[in-house]
């Protein structure tokens, strides 16, 4: 199999499966507990169906939109994730590059392997960087203006990781990062070997932004969910989220919100925008999806703030859906991830024209010509 | 397995799926995307129960309907399907004279690899012609006036095919039309040495209604992906469907309509007829089932135009539920491609008998004499 059998997501997927030692694998793909809201999370678009408009002239197509005051060639972005050399030794390398040359928005983990400084030199295009709210205040303190003095244009306080996910598939793996050669993992590195290579001598793994202030940031070997738990603040509140939102003085969302109360407050502590989402059904297992929480929650706030929906995206007509229910773009991990995984740059550039060519065709055939055409009077809810 | 095995949709596709090399297999089994819609278009029958009525005397029913201005003898008619020539030798004639037999429609593609004229000279029976606008208005023109001119009673204009759906299977096969050896699909097509034989020492396959306007009809390989993209005006509109209206000046349908406001719109530019349709869901994935739009488009506009539900139909049940829902008739695909791959006409007529048999024998058991008194009484939603 090679990147030009991709012709979708699971293509994709199936691709990763075979480059990746299977702790890295299973990282990625895997969520929490018994993996309910990963499942609906795109399921979830399966109980709506679209209703086109035919006749209406539609030669050329407009999939722009605007979120954070930034206009985006796309309606969906690259949404943060962590720890990206492990799955391609290029890592964010890959995906901003990607990213810019799509005209998207490129979201920046703070767990990213690439630093900030790096990735703002390399590209011009939009950027969001993905802020968790540490124990110590003067990591936070740097990874805000450090993203300030890079010109980062969105901070998005990931608020949905208090404590780690239940992620049986580490435990059972035991996935670790950086990763750590164990018996049962050992085989699964060693049947591997260009993984195994190319991440030993493409440049030392870290996390540039965590590095000064935390052991976990070089070597030592932590998991995730023991990450979450142990070095992020779990009082953080209302107050410290409308502080840091001040302290940053841009434009600053939320990601994780699901409730509708919780979206009016963002929208009380001066957000401009939010990710509904369960963190890619990696957190909360049985959560409801993004996508069926989304209507409730344009209805409540759509004026007022940008409404992003993230997680579940697998086709270009589930984003057609979200787009149609109101929310102003959609975000996703997995998107891109394998992709990434399968092929770095090229394949990162592979899938995000793939998802950009679904939407295209999409359009035409639902007989839309740019995104604000796109509403409710699309969507039929089934009545089941 | 032969095709007097043959009972139900699924023995016709199986026995398919064995007779023809599996790109060919695959371009009129696939849907688009994850084929949601493909399958919804079937599941969404089942959502409904029929309420029969006992007692009714009901005798031999009456299984006959008028469309297209045309009396036809059953409730169901051959949907408009490009290149049956890859199917089965024979082609779009061997249909053609099956609809013959069993009295209703066969319809032609502009993507056909007879002639309008070839079809006419063979078929008395009730026809109706499917036109793609292209980008050459010429072609479009020249469609028009040669159907006219053969006899053709309606025409249908496809309008959810501006771009070509997203058929993964195709991909993954390398479909072409003509058919292309390539490495990967050498081998299925050697393990069906009779498919071969057959398409090779008949007639040439050509697009033989648009071969001399434009090269793409010939053998130059190019997929229908490809064609689509290439030759369809994606710019078409109301405007240009009006103007197709006029022209033609006779019963004329939408294929494709999806919405109720489209549905008005086909009205208010003469349509007597509408097709609703989502192209068996080749085309937009996740779009609605047409059984499941169905009854909101017949509270709309079903006093004014014909509807015609086109997709998903396996079985006579699923025809008088479409029926009681406010379709005059149904038409499919599939079905009968299935049958006409594993037995040239032989094979579509014993789909239509068995499509026949299954229709009369509930009709009977629904206690309905004739098919208008199959209405909205006798369907109950399920919640």
């Amino acid at each position: 199999m090679k990147l030009t059998d991709c012709h979708n997501f699971y293509d994709f997927r199936k691709l990763a499966k075979k480059k990746l030692p299977s702790p890295i694998f299973h990282y990625i793909d895997g969520a929490a507990d018994d993996e309910i809201t990963y499942r609906r999370n795109t399921s979830a678009f399966n109980d709506v169906d679209l209703v086109p408009n035919v006749l209406r002239g539609v030669e050329n197509i407009d999939l722009s939109t605007t979120i954070f005051g930034k206009k985006l060639d796309l309606p969906f972005y690259c949404a943060p994730t962590a720890l990206q050399r492990l799955f391609h030794y290029d890592g964010e390398r890959a995906v901003g590059k990607a990213a810019k040359k799509f005209n998207t928005m490129f979201g920046v983990s703070a767990l990213a392997t690439v630093s900030v400084e790096e990735i703002s030199s390399m590209i011009d295009t939009p950027k969001m960087f993905q802020f968790y709210f540490h124990k110590d205040r003067g990591l936070n303190d740097s990874c805000l203006e450090r993203a300030k003095a890079a010109k980062f244009d969105v901070m998005a306080l990931t608020v949905d990781t208090i404590t780690g996910g239940n992620r049986e598939r580490d435990l059972r793996t035991g996935f670790t990062s950086p990763p750590k050669l164990t018996l049962s993992s050992l085989f699964s590195f060693a049947t591997k070997p260009m993984w195994g290579i190319n991440y030993l001598t493409k440049g030392k793994f870290e996390l540039p932004h965590l590095q000064d202030y935390v052991k976990e940031g070089t070597s030592t070997n932590t998991s995730i969910g023991n990450y979450f738990s142990t070095m992020l603040d779990q009082s953080m509140n209302w107050n410290d989220a409308e502080k840091l939102c001040s302290q940053w003085g841009g434009h600053f969302a939320l990601k994780g919100i699901m409730s509708v109360e919780d979206a009016k407050k963002a929208v009380d502590i001066g957000c401009s925008g939010i990710m509904v989402s369960n963190h890619g059904g990696r957190q909360l297992d049985g959560s409801r999806s993004p996508f069926d929480q989304l209507k409730e929650i344009v209805d409540a706030v759509g004026d007022k703030i940008d409404v992003i929906c993230e997680g579940g995206f697998q086709r270009g007509t589930h984003m057609l859906k979200a787009l149609s229910i109101g929310a102003k773009a959609c975000a996703g991990g997995r998107l891109y991830l394998y992709a990434l995984a399968a092929a770095g740059q090229a394949g990162v550039e592979r899938a995000l024209g793939q998802y950009k060519a679904e939407l295209e065709r999409d359009m035409k055939l639902m007989g839309c010509t740019k995104i604000s055409e796109l509403n409710r009077n699309n969507l039929r809810f089934r009545n089941i | 397995m032969s095709i007097k095995n043959c009972y139900n949709f699924e023995d016709f596709r199986n026995l398919a799926k064995n007779k023809l090399p599996s790109p060919i297999f695959h371009y009129i089994d696939g849907g688009s995307d994850d084929e949601i819609t493909l399958k919804r278009n079937t599941d969404s029958f089942d959502e409904c129960d029929l309420i029969p009525n006992v007692l009714a005397n009901v005798g031999k029913p009456d299984l006959s309907t008028t469309i297209f201005g045309k009396k036809i003898n059953l409730p169901v008619f051959l949907s408009p399907t490009a290149m049956q020539r890859l199917y089965h030798h024979e082609g779009d004639k061997a249909s053609a004279r099956a609809a013959e037999k069993f009295g209703t429609f066969y319809s032609m593609s502009s993507m056909a690899n007879t002639t309008i004229e070839e079809i006419s000279n063979i078929s008395g029976g009730p026809k109706l012609f499917q036109l793609y606008v292209h980008k050459d208005k010429s072609i479009t023109d020249d469609l028009i006036e040669r159907s006219k001119r053969s006899g053709f009673d309606g025409m249908c204009l496809t309008v959810d095919t501006l771009v070509a759906g997203n058929r993964e299977r195709d991909h993954r096969t390398g479909f072409t039309t003509p058919p292309k050896l390539t490495l990967q699909s050498l081998m299925s097509f050697a393990l069906h040495p009779k498919w071969v034989f057959d398409y090779l020492t008949h007639a040439k396959f050509e697009l033989a209604n648009v071969a001399k306007k434009t090269d793409k009809g010939t053998n130059i390989t190019t997929s229908v992906i490809k064609y689509v993209n290439e030759q369809y005006d994606p710019s078409m509109n109301w405007k240009d469907a009006e103007y197709i209206v006029k022209k033609w000046d006779g019963p004329f349908a939408l294929k494709g309509v999806m919405s109720i406001e489209d549905a008005k719109r086909a009205i208010d530019i003469g349509c007597t007829a509408i097709m609703i349709s989502n192209h068996g869901g080749r085309q937009l994935d996740g779009s609605r089932s047409p059984f499941d739009q169905l009854k909101a488009i017949s509270d709309a506009v079903g006093d004014k135009l014909e509807i015609i539900l086109d997709g998903g139909v396996r079985r006579g049940t699923h025809v008088l539920k479409a029926l009681a829902a406010g379709a005059k008739a149904c038409s499919f695909g599939r079905m009968f491609l299935f049958g006409l791959s594993v037995g040239g006409q032989e094979g579509v007529e014993k789909v239509l008998q068995n499509l026949h048999d299954e229709i009369n024998r509930n009709m009977i058991l629904m206690g309905c004499k004739n098919l208008s008194e199959l209405n909205s009484s006798k369907l109950i939603y399920r919640k």
